[in-house]
């Protein structure tokens, strides 16, 4: 399914692309203006776009046994899908509760996802989030963010 | 400054302690990302690259370099012992290396492998030497549409080069060009696609895009296996002394895989890969005894390890002398440069010669630190892969969020950054390799600029464009790259085909 699903998002996406670009100055082909490029690129996208969608939706299907040998392991989607969330929340939240809490909250949810236990989730989370805390912030003087408090 | 004259100048400032420091940081992560399975080293360089922002641009450069050439000494190891091949350089190696370790020749086989690395990585530093500082020289005389045709016909060679479908390879050089569109317009200061955004207008940043495609994409599919720990072949010292048969077997395959490495080098696209899969057709194929292949012959672990670091080296030619990388970690070097105030190209090498000397003896001196390294603490980097990888992998995604922050203080970076986390793992489910989307973000700007400036020159003129001499030699070669295969197929079926009638009509 993914593999019918890139080439219709990057067609969708070129076509988007393709209507914002038209909209930039196109100048001339002697004297190109900020839209040519851009143009050109939407162009190039939509046609391998198209190609590539065409490939996928007329060209032969791959066997059972290849899409077999691609089985995931038990419990695989649940830790990937753990990890992207804890991802995506820790960006949304850094901004309001600030780079410790975030790191101990991600450290922690992420090891607890892959299998971790509970007491070693924390402890490591705790330990990982205060000694990059030092190393970025105190030692290397890296602004990161403390949050609203 | 001549060559000779240039590398004694280049040792006396890669020789500062700093510079001596700074290399051997580099290349103790390049060998522990190299040993590690899934964190690769253009993850780590992207990781480390802000950390470089307070350096001197030569001292970033030595340190980043360092992690590239450093991995593929790490990446050995692991095919050796694990069966795994730490990175992807490193894929053939364990064909015969591991079963050299099935056979009690592990140390062996590891001590082939360091030192084939270490003599194709002076090779290499001699190779860029006179190639770059001769091409440095070449291009002084490109204009506009010589730069355009380099571009373009490296995204081309690169795409047919990478690997798997060429279609799927140019739908990543169009979603990298079309990135590298976003922000303000280099000649007239427009700003396209940024939906009135300030952080976008400064263009989508290459650290974090690698960071994602690379370190976020690798973790999710370390995250798919759980907890997970290697058993792990232990090798005393005493053992790597290789026999004198196997280093007289292994002389010639080190020379050959360290030519074929810097000349895959030279070459857009996937070098230290493509390379080792080279160099080990070429020793199957002028071995006397090729059944030996596969069975634990030492020519299958001296040829491929020497060509990935002659790889690494010749990768440096195309971007100390004309400032365009062929692949994501060359382009990680580019920014590295760039974010410091240099303007990387053929004027390099007069205008900063201690950034470009000095980079080229630490290589030397980098590739003898891995060799001493690499001999005695194997087993040290090595019990790095008893570390329980969840853990590792959880560590490695929370410096991705800091790197990626730091670099610009900026959260639409995070986003960037968990945005190609999940492309990239949603490629590697598809088996499609992201650097052309890399390159061709490093590489559009560029292409961009010298297409306009181009047609301004021929006023519009796409014929004289691509028919000047120079060009047109440039373009020869990718041209080729896509026309000539899809023709040797159809001439290849069209045969088959007679013949299957001729064979119909016979009796």
């Amino acid at each position: 399914m993914l593999a019918r699903a890139l080439p219709l998002v990057v067609l969708i996406a070129a076509g988007i692309y393709l209507s914002l670009a038209i909209k930039l100055p196109y100048g001339a082909t002697a004297r190109p203006g900020a839209g040519f490029y851009p143009t050109l690129v939407a162009v190039f996208a939509c046609l391998v776009g198209l190609v590539a969608a065409a490939q996928a939706f007329f060209a032969p299907r791959p066997a059972r046994a290849v899409v077999a040998a691609d089985a995931e392991l038990p419990g695989a989607r649940r830790r990937v899908f753990s990890t992207v969330g804890a991802l995506a929340v820790s960006c949304f939240v850094l901004p309001w509760i600030g780079y410790v809490a975030t790191a101990f909250l991600f450290v922690t949810v992420v090891l607890r996802a892959l299998g971790s236990r509970w007491p070693a989730a924390l402890v490591i989370g705790g330990v990982s989030a205060a000694v990059s805390f030092y190393l970025f912030a105190v030692l290397l003087d890296v602004p990161l963010p403390r949050g609203v408090w | 400054m001549g060559p000779l004259e240039g590398i004694v100048y280049g040792f006396s400032v890669a020789l500062t302690p700093t510079n001596v420091f700074a290399c051997f940081i580099g290349v103790v992560v390049g060998t522990l990302v190299g040993v590690l399975p899934g964190i690769g080293p253009v993850g780590a360089m992207a990781l480390l690259l802000p950390s470089t922002f307070a350096l001197h641009p030569a001292t970033a450069l030595i340190m980043l370099a360092g992690i590239y050439y450093g991995a593929m000494y790490g990446g050995s190891t692991t095919s050796i012992l694990v069966n795994v091949p730490g990175e992807a350089g490193s894929v053939v190696t364990l064909i015969d290396g591991y079963q050299m370790t099935r056979k009690g020749r592990a140390g062996a086989a590891l001590a082939i492998a360091a030192v084939g690395s270490f003599v194709a990585g002076t090779i290499g530093v001699v190779g860029i030497m006179v190639a770059a500082a001769w091409l440095a020289d070449l291009a002084v005389r490109f204009g506009p549409p010589e730069y355009f045709a380099i571009t373009l016909g490296g995204l081309v060679l690169l795409s047919r080069l990478t690997g798997g479908s060429l279609v799927h390879a140019f739908i990543m050089v169009a979603i990298g060009l079309a990135l590298g569109t976003v922000g303000m317009d280099s000649i007239s200061a427009l700003r396209r696609f940024t939906f009135g955004s300030v952080q976008l207008s400064q263009g989508v940043d290459l650290v974090p895009v690698i960071m994602g495609l690379y370190g976020v994409a690798e973790v999710l599919l370390l995250a798919e296996e759980g907890i997970r720990r290697a058993s792990i072949a232990t090798v005393r010292l005493r053992e790597m002394l290789p026999t004198r048969l196997e280093w007289r077997q292994s002389a010639a395959p080190i020379a050959r895989g360290s030519v074929v490495g810097f000349i895959s080098g030279l070459v857009p696209g996937p070098a230290a890969v493509l390379s080792t899969f080279i160099a080990y057709a070429v020793e199957k194929k002028v071995s006397k005894t090729p059944e030996r292949f596969g069975q634990g012959a030492v020519e299958g672990v001296a040829g491929p390890e020497a060509a990935n670091n002659a790889a690494t080296a010749g990768a440096m030619v195309p971007l100390l002398s004309l400032g365009i990388p062929f692949s994501p970690a060359t382009a990680i070097l580019l920014g590295a440069l760039v974010i410091h105030g240099l303007n990387p190209g053929p004027l390099l090498i007069s205008q900063r010669p201690e950034v470009f000397w000095g980079f080229i003896a630490s290589m030397y001196i980098g590739n003898l630190m891995l060799l001493i390294l690499n001999l005695p603490l194997v087993g040290m980097f090595v019990s790095v892969l008893r570390l329980p990888q969840h853990v590792l992998a959880t560590l490695v995604l929370l410096l991705c969020l800091v790197g990626a922050y730091s670099l610009n203080n900026s959260f639409l970076d995070l986003w960037v950054l968990t945005i190609f986390g999940i492309f990239g793992y949603a490629l590697r489910k598809l088996r499609v390799d992201p650097s052309p989307l890399v390159v061709a973000l490093v590489l559009g700007p560029m292409m961009e600029k010298t297409l306009r400036q181009a047609l301004f020159l021929t006023r519009g003129d796409i014929v004289e464009l691509v028919s000047r001499p120079l060009t047109a030699a440039i373009l020869i070669l990718p041209a080729a790259a896509l026309v000539v295969p899809p023709l040797v197929r159809l001439l290849r079926r069209g045969r088959s085909v007679a013949g299957d009638r001729a064979h119909e009509v016979a009796p």
